[in-house]
């Protein structure tokens, strides 16, 4: 059973390690995120229309000195698979990529489950390290190393947020 | 055919810019660019087509005492019609996207676009929400544009309509070089 404050402790991470800009395509779990930025007067967070915009305009804040993450669905990773590899990983521009996991344990949606299968070979192919939390505790235990080697390797990274730590979406 | 040329237009953006960031897409923007006026405050972007817009909003959030001025193509703004709405509501005031809009996809052949046929790119935005649409076709519209973004606030899109043909200039492999060399540039410049 998912604990409910997993959401606060995915956005006191990314806080309390700089990020204050965000850009997003929202998503039914990560909202739960966004409903703690939101409320946060010192973070601004910036709703694009797709997520491959948000990808781009992060990269463009990361070159005026401000580091960002992109919060999104999973299915929001094929999106944007091109600006990831062909200016985040060419031309070495770092964000942290912040994703549900839909289409696995507990999916209902039947449209959801390819990418769900994907979504991991994707960034592996990319080159692009990611963690998956299982829970708080792990969360907690990993993510301020990932955003270490985020901006130390000046290259993306990503947290996927599986059913087991949110809960999921119930249909 | 129109009077003015990428090249022409290139030249006269750079004579007029001081602190201004130019930030240009990739293929022909970016190579007019890097030729004609390379400067520490360019953005080059040769990744990611349809991006050097939202690039250059990300830009001028992250440094609002910057005036930013993105030089895009007609095909890649296409792509990236999402970015408009993007830009109107965020709406900031040192924000420009120049569009150099040849109606034809020049990098890959000059396959025609949308704007040799129906779309208005000024009209589209406007739809968007970016109120401040100038469409350009000679030199002194182009100068009397530049007169505007340069002193007035944001955010504006500015459609160049220019002559067809690809630029001669070479290409500069560095990119990781290139967007280190424009980081370390804005980092460098005060506050105001």
């Amino acid at each position: 059973m998912a604990e409910q404050s997993w959401a606060k402790h995915v956005a006191d991470v990314l806080r309390r390690n700089g990020i204050r800009l965000y850009a997003t395509v929202p998503d039914y779990i990560v909202s739960h995120v966004l409903d703690e930025l939101w409320a946060d007067p010192e973070c601004r967070v910036v709703t694009t229309t797709r997520e491959e915009e948000a990808v781009g305009l992060l990269s463009g804040a990361w070159l005026a000195g401000h580091r960002g993450a992109l919060l999104m669905q999973n299915s929001g990773l094929g999106n944007c698979t091109n600006a990831l590899a062909s200016l985040n990983m060419a031309s070495m521009i770092p964000m942290v990529l912040v994703m549900s996991h839909r289409g696995d344990l507990g999916e209902f949606n039947p449209a959801q489950v390819p990418m769900g299968r994907a979504v991991t070979h994707i960034l592996d192919a990319l080159g692009i390290r990611w963690i998956r939390p299982m829970s708080i505790a792990e969360l907690e235990h990993q993510t301020d190393g990932l955003v270490k080697l985020c901006y130390v390797s000046s290259q993306p990274v990503a947290i996927v947020l599986p059913s087991e730590l949110t809960g999921g979406k119930r249909g | 055919m129109s009077p003015l040329t990428r090249a022409g237009a290139t030249k006269y953006l750079a004579s007029r810019v001081k602190n201004e960031v130019l930030v240009s897409n990739l293929g022909q923007a970016s190579l007019d660019l890097l030729a004609i006026a390379d400067r520490p405050l360019n953005c080059y972007t040769f990744g990611a087509m349809g991006q050097c817009s939202s690039i250059g909003l990300g830009i001028a959030i992250g440094r609002p005492d910057v005036r930013v001025i993105c030089l895009d193509g007609d095909g890649s703004l296409l792509m990236n019609l999402g970015s408009l709405c993007t830009i109107a509501a965020e709406a900031p005031r040192n924000y420009v996207l120049m569009v150099w809009d040849n109606e034809v996809h020049q990098t890959t052949g000059g396959q025609a676009t949308a704007t040799a046929r129906k779309a208005s790119l000024v009209g589209i935005a406007r739809g968007a929400g970016v109120e401040k649409g100038i469409e350009v076709r000679t030199q002194e519209e182009l100068e009397r544009a530049v007169d505007r973004i340069l002193k007035e606030d944001g955010p504006f899109i500015v459609v160049v309509k220019i002559d067809k043909g690809p630029s001669t200039a070479p290409f500069d492999q560095d990119l990781i070089g290139q967007a280190s060399r424009f980081r370390k540039a804005l980092a460098a410049l005060p506050a105001v």
